[in-house]
């Protein structure tokens, strides 16, 4: 039961506020009506009782003033409104143990009248009686010769017989419903805004502020927002540039030592020395990469991903002399032309070219143009595969955390500093893309990036 | 010609200063160095220097500007030391007119090889000194080399590796000449350390395909029998 009721809630906020006013205002809606209802039924029930007792008169009239042969015949021309039967017989109509008439059914006939008057039309006795729903009134004649006898068929009443109060009803609902729901849309739009500002603060520490306007509390919301945001663009600015400036002051010392070593007289003390060295600036470079916003500066060009693609595998073939020359393999178009940041590209693409290379033994670069096999429509997918033992599923996200290194899997040869995963995806990021990744089924790392087309 | 090529070095770094000049003069060079640009303009008139090596970063006088000084002097050639990624700097500084630039923190026999091809293209051709053009077209093609880039005839960048990039330049600068494998490595020797002089077949392979040109039938870089390319196109330079 409890599972029916939280399937049948609406989950968003402007449809649960929806329903539940629109509810309530059916309930307001109903109980109005049924008022409404109440007053016309006393309203009929008086036209009613006009009508009749007006008629009743009448008949009696013509009945006291015409000559007694003619009674029975006028009685018939008579109209009489609907329910309301009359007869002239011998005796009264109405019989003993009938209950006696209440006032207010009584009313519609009003014998009293009958008994008013001057005297030739009074009558000479007045008789009443409830049967079964209707309302039995004898009046004898003032000559006595004959019983008037009415029986008037109470009509049920029916405060619900009308065609317009179920179209109103409905009309009413139909027309609340739509105010409703376009004033909750209206009044929930700014949690919407807040949402999906904080998602894009989430990508992108720089994205544009929230409009601060709208009514108090929204503005307030989007105000306290907009403080947070810049509170961590502050805090994410201070580490960064904290990290530019270790990065950038670690560069001199790093090039003495570059030539100290060339004094060094033991060759392979030297080579060993350069290539601690050259590590060191690896990381360097990989951490002020990473620090600085290097592709919000670079302009955004046409370029040839294809050739992007090949350029990117070549150099990583040439640092890798030894590796054989099918380890380097690209498969795609020859030409695809993007828009993008050549320089945060090419690196974005070569980090996991070379984490292919370290960790999988091989890259296989696969460009997909977009809407071809597994792209999606206007999205160009870069696929890099390699042969090694892959990641677990739990880490494939985690490796995307700076400085995260699976240590199991990577051993100290291999080196890097856990920046390469991390840069990359900030680069496809900034370019309305991503990178992720996933085991093959064969075997092996597929690292799919995306870039719209 | 004196024995000894004579090299002024401009750094605000003494340790780096001091190793650096120990260390071209260990490779055979007269070495001069200043602290920053007011001394380098001191020390300029003393000596007849053949290659000026510079550091962009420097406390007062930037190195830019002290480059765009010198380049009203003289026209020595210029090897610009700049930090990694310092991209704009760079290119303002090629527009300039330095002649390479070597990122921070450099290998030093990376350095003494730029600095060789430096003075071997200012002096040995000719001493052509042209600064270097902004656009070099050919065949449709457009090569910046101010801007060290490659535009395929749609204009989109075409991204190539430093060893092509080097190579093409080698070939557009001598459009319609026949290149033996061995002028090839000669003239790329020092642009390039490692593994370039082992294949040049590999890189004009390489850069052919990203040339669009047929590796079979080229139309661009042909093939000469003997074993010799040639980049047979028109090449139209604009300054």
């Amino acid at each position: 039961m409890r599972r029916l009721l939280r399937r049948v809630r609406p989950r968003t906020l402007a449809a649960r506020t929806a329903l539940f006013l629109l509810l309530a205002l059916m309930a307001v809606q109903a109980a109005g009506l049924t008022i409404h209802a109440l007053d016309r039924v006393d309203l009929q029930r008086a036209a009613m009782e006009r009508e009749t007792s007006s008629r009743v008169f009448g008949l009696w009239r013509s009945m006291v003033i015409s000559p007694p042969d003619r009674r029975a015949a006028m009685l018939a021309e008579l109209e009489l409104p609907e329910g309301l039967e009359a007869a002239l017989e011998a005796g009264s109509a109405v019989r003993t143990g009938m209950l006696p008439a209440p006032p207010e059914v009584l009313r519609m006939v009003r014998p009293e009248i009958l008994l008013g008057g001057p005297p030739r039309w009074r009558a000479r006795e007045v008789q009443a009686g409830m049967g079964f729903g209707t309302l039995y009134v004898s009046a004898l004649l003032p000559d006595g010769s004959a019983w008037v006898n009415l029986r008037l068929h109470m009509p049920p009443l029916r405060p619900w017989h009308s065609e317009t109060f179920l179209i109103a009803f409905l009309l009413m609902t139909v027309a609340a419903a739509a105010l409703i729901v376009w004033a909750t849309r209206r009044l929930t739009r700014p949690v919407r805004d807040l949402a999906r500002a904080a998602n894009a603060l989430g990508r992108d520490v720089n994205a544009p502020p929230m409009p601060e306007d709208g009514p108090l509390e929204v503005s307030t919301a989007a105000h306290a927002f907009n403080t947070m945001a810049e509170r961590i663009r502050r805090f994410v600015g201070d580490r960064t540039q904290m990290l530019a400036a270790i990065g950038h002051d670690l560069r001199t010392p790093i090039t003495r030592l570059k030539l100290r070593a060339e004094f060094m007289e033991d060759e392979e003390q030297r080579g060993k020395m350069l290539a601690d060295l050259e590590e060191m600036e690896a990381m360097v470079n990989a951490t002020l990469a990473f620090a600085r916003d290097d592709a919000a500066a670079e302009p955004s060009v046409p370029l040839d991903l294809a050739a992007l693609c090949r350029t990117v595998l070549d150099e990583a073939a040439d640092a890798r002399p030894a590796a054989a020359p099918e380890t380097f393999a690209y498969e795609g178009p020859e030409r695809l032309t993007v828009r993008g940041r050549p320089i945060a590209l090419k690196r974005a693409l070569a980090n996991l070219v070379a984490n292919a290379a370290n960790y999988g033994n091989a890259a296989r670069v696969v460009l997909v143009p977009p809407g071809a096999g597994g792209a999606a429509p206007g999205t160009i997918q870069i696929r890099v595969e390699d042969e090694g033992p892959g990641i677990p599923e739990e880490s494939q996200e985690a490796v995307f955390q700076p400085f995260r290194r699976l240590e199991t899997s990577r051993n100290r040869e291999t080196g890097g500093v856990g920046l390469g995963l991390p840069i990359a995806r900030n680069i496809l990021r900034a370019h309305g893309g991503d990178v992720v990744l996933r085991n093959r089924p064969g075997g092996g790392l597929l690292a799919v990036a995306t870039l719209p087309a | 010609m004196e024995t000894a090529p004579h090299i002024l070095v401009v750094d605000d770094d003494r340790e780096i200063r001091d190793l650096l000049a120990r260390f071209l003069e260990k490779q055979g060079f007269r070495v001069t160095t200043a602290r920053e640009a007011r001394e380098a303009r001191k020390v300029w008139p003393l000596g007849r220097y053949h290659i000026v090596v510079l550091d962009l970063m420097m406390p007062g006088e930037s190195g830019l500007d002290f480059a765009r000084w010198l380049r009203g002097q003289s026209d020595v050639p210029i090897v610009m030391l700049t930090a990694m990624g310092e991209e704009t700097d760079r290119i303002v500084g090629l527009e300039l007119g330095a002649d390479d630039y070597v990122a921070k923190p450099f290998n030093p026999r990376e350095l003494l090889a730029r600095i060789r091809a430096v003075m071997r293209r200012a002096h040995g051709e000719g001493a052509r000194r042209d600064p270097l053009p902004s656009a070099i077209r050919f065949g449709g093609w457009v090569l910046e080399p101010q801007r060290r880039r490659l535009l395929n005839p749609d204009g989109a960048e075409v991204p190539l590796t430093g060893g092509e990039y080097e190579l093409l330049t080698v070939l557009v600068e001598r459009p319609n000449r026949v290149l033996t494998r061995d002028m090839l490595m000669d003239l790329l020797r020092g642009r390039q350390a490692g593994p370039f002089d082992r294949a040049i077949d590999v890189a004009v392979s390489r850069l052919r395909r990203k040339l669009e040109d047929d590796g079979r039938n080229p139309s661009l870089i042909k093939t000469v029998r003997g074993g010799g390319y040639v980049l047979a196109a028109d090449v139209e330079r604009a300054a």
